[in-house]
């Protein structure tokens, strides 16, 4: 904001002024923004990077998937946002700030729920409001995971131990552990990749609802293989190349009106093409050799 | 309870009676060949009662079995009590810290298979008094299970619930009440129920070596010396039967503080 505080006002600096003005416009805009990165691990066998020079910025409010084969390294750029893995070189900047470490502007769902099995649906999402947002009083902490709860439909289950739920209950509390702390951004790691289809396509309206309730302000990134999955919720679908050295092959677009209706969406001519697109860019071969 | 009288616990009942049979037949057959040297399960019984007249007599110049039995306990519990207190926290140091580990756990490999009667002498001469030594005795020896099982339960926490403490900023001791603890607790637990074996298993050793006092000494003094191996053939059984009680307690223990993933 020093720049609004500069002296006198000349032809020669207004409009360094104004380009100025512009880029902070345009980058507060931006809720994520990956730049030139890559990550290696080093491991017995030598330096394997996983993925390679990638540069992805994603807008405020917006739901994009990464989408790719297995091991194409979308867990890991998904973890470079989180801050639980460290780019090698180049950056990743999320809310303005350079990411270094997890933090509580960022809301994981973990692909395997994470729940603690020792503690209760309650607890574990208290659990989680009382570490990241500390600076509450007890009474917002416990409203936050009361409402959070009711809005996934579990409060009448608060008491149970997570192995007394269903996977669907389970990824339900995990959603609403990370909804709970209000994060800026939402990553999600193949949630929903172990319920079956039914329970799958639930949640799939339910997390839309959730971040319709939050006017959709939240961003969100979802790791994913699931084609379907990726065009009904997305504006965006990342698709990743093969890993080694994984990059982005493609930036499909999803222009769908929301909100979205699953029942319809499919015989759209527009899915219909996004999702042929799809699947051309991920499957090489579709029948087997005569 | 109700399933008590169930057709399921009658069947455990009779088998464990027919357990008991063959046992007091071999006992028996023994007994005969030995040709009485080895009193039989009657004459055992007729010496049981006796001992078991006035358990509680606690005069200065002679102490009944139950008083013996609470002595010894007392010091079992005295020095499991300690050597948990110790070995409880060490372990999950060991189990968090690779380096803690590397210090630490070559030095238990090489002073865990020590003999307990090896540490009794040690701990004579520094505390002085038989008593003591054999209170330091059971700390040494009933240590190590516990600490290799905590040290064992703190290395293997699962890397999603760690993944939980770092996405949501968990503090040191959020991470130590919420994750590390109640994660080895199981483990804690069972280190513990090896342990008091092996410190029941000890202190009538040590009671024997240190005389005067508890259920070794009895064994030793009023059975061997005083040549009624019938009072032996009885304080194996009072042994045992107290021993698996805190086996028992340890299991509840156990599946109380399981947890279903």
């Amino acid at each position: 904001m020093s720049t609004t505080t500069i002296a006198p006002t000349t032809p020669e600096n207004i409009s360094s002024i104004a380009d100025e003005l512009l880029e902070q416009a345009i980058s507060s805009d931006k809720s994520i923004e990956v730049k030139n990165m890559t990550v290696s691990f080093k491991t017995a066998k030598g330096v394997y990077t996983a993925v390679k020079d990638i540069s992805l910025s994603v807008n405020k409010g917006e739901i994009i998937t990464l989408i790719g084969h297995s091991g194409c390294g979308k867990s890991t750029l998904m973890g470079t946002i989180s801050g639980m893995v460290k780019p090698t070189s180049g950056e990743v900047i999320a809310n303005g700030k350079k990411v270094t470490a997890p933090g509580p502007d960022r809301g994981i769902v973990f692909q395997n729920y994470s729940l603690l099995p020792w503690l209760t649906v309650y607890k574990n999402i208290y659990v989680a409001v009382d570490s990241a947002l500390s600076d509450k009083t007890t009474a917002e902490k416990v409203a936050l995971v009361e409402t959070n709860l009711k809005m996934v439909n579990l409060w009448e289950h608060k008491d149970k131990l997570p192995g007394q739920l269903s996977g669907g209950m389970k990824q339900r509390v995990a959603i609403a552990r990370a909804f709970s702390i209000n994060p800026k951004i939402l990553l999600l790691d193949e949630p929903f990749g172990a319920l079956d289809a039914l329970t799958k396509s639930s949640m799939h309206v339910e997390l839309l609802k959730l971040w319709n309730m939050d006017h959709r302000e939240k961003t969100i990134v979802m790791v994913t293989h699931d084609i379907e999955e990726a065009i009904f919720l997305s504006d965006r679908v990342v698709v990743m190349n093969n890993g080694p050295a994984a990059t982005i092959k493609e930036i499909v677009d999803v222009p769908l009106p929301r909100p979205r209706n699953k029942k319809d969406i499919v015989h759209d001519p527009v899915y219909m093409t996004i999702h042929d697109k799809l699947l051309n860019l991920l499957i090489d071969k579709f029948s087997i050799d005569d | 309870m109700k399933d008590l009288f169930s057709a399921k616990t009658a069947l455990s009942v009779l088998y464990f009676a027919a357990g008991m049979i063959i046992l007091g037949g071999i006992w028996a057959l023994v007994s005969k060949i030995s040709k009485n040297e080895i009193p039989n399960p009657q004459a055992t019984w007729v010496v049981f009662k006796e001992v078991m007249h006035n358990p509680m007599q606690n005069d200065p110049d002679y102490k009944g079995i139950g008083t013996k039995l609470l002595s010894s306990l007392g010091r079992v519990a005295i020095g499991f009590g300690l050597g948990s207190l110790f070995a409880i926290p060490l372990g999950l140091i060991m189990g968090s810290s690779k380096i803690a580990m590397k210090m630490v756990n070559p030095i238990v490999q090489i002073l865990k298979p020590v003999s307990p009667l090896a540490w009794f002498p040690l701990g004579l001469a520094i505390f002085k008094d038989s008593p003591h030594a054999s209170i330091f005795m059971i700390f040494i020896c009933s240590l190590w299970p516990t600490l290799i099982n905590a040290a064992f339960g703190a290395s293997h926490i699962p890397q999603d619930h760690k993944n939980v403490s770092k996405a949501f900023g968990f503090s040191q001791y959020k991470y130590l009440t919420k994750i590390l603890l109640p994660f080895s607790l199981p483990h804690i637990i069972t280190g513990l129920r090896l342990s008091i074996g092996v410190a029941w298993m000890v202190i009538v050793a040590g009671e024997m070596l240190s005389g005067g006092q508890g259920l070794g000494y009895f064994v030793w003094e009023e059975g061997f010396n005083g040549g009624n191996i019938a009072k032996i053939l009885v304080a194996i059984i009072i042994i045992g039967i107290v021993g698996s009680l805190l086996d028992k307690c340890f299991t509840w223990l156990q599946q109380k503080f399981s947890y279903a993933v």
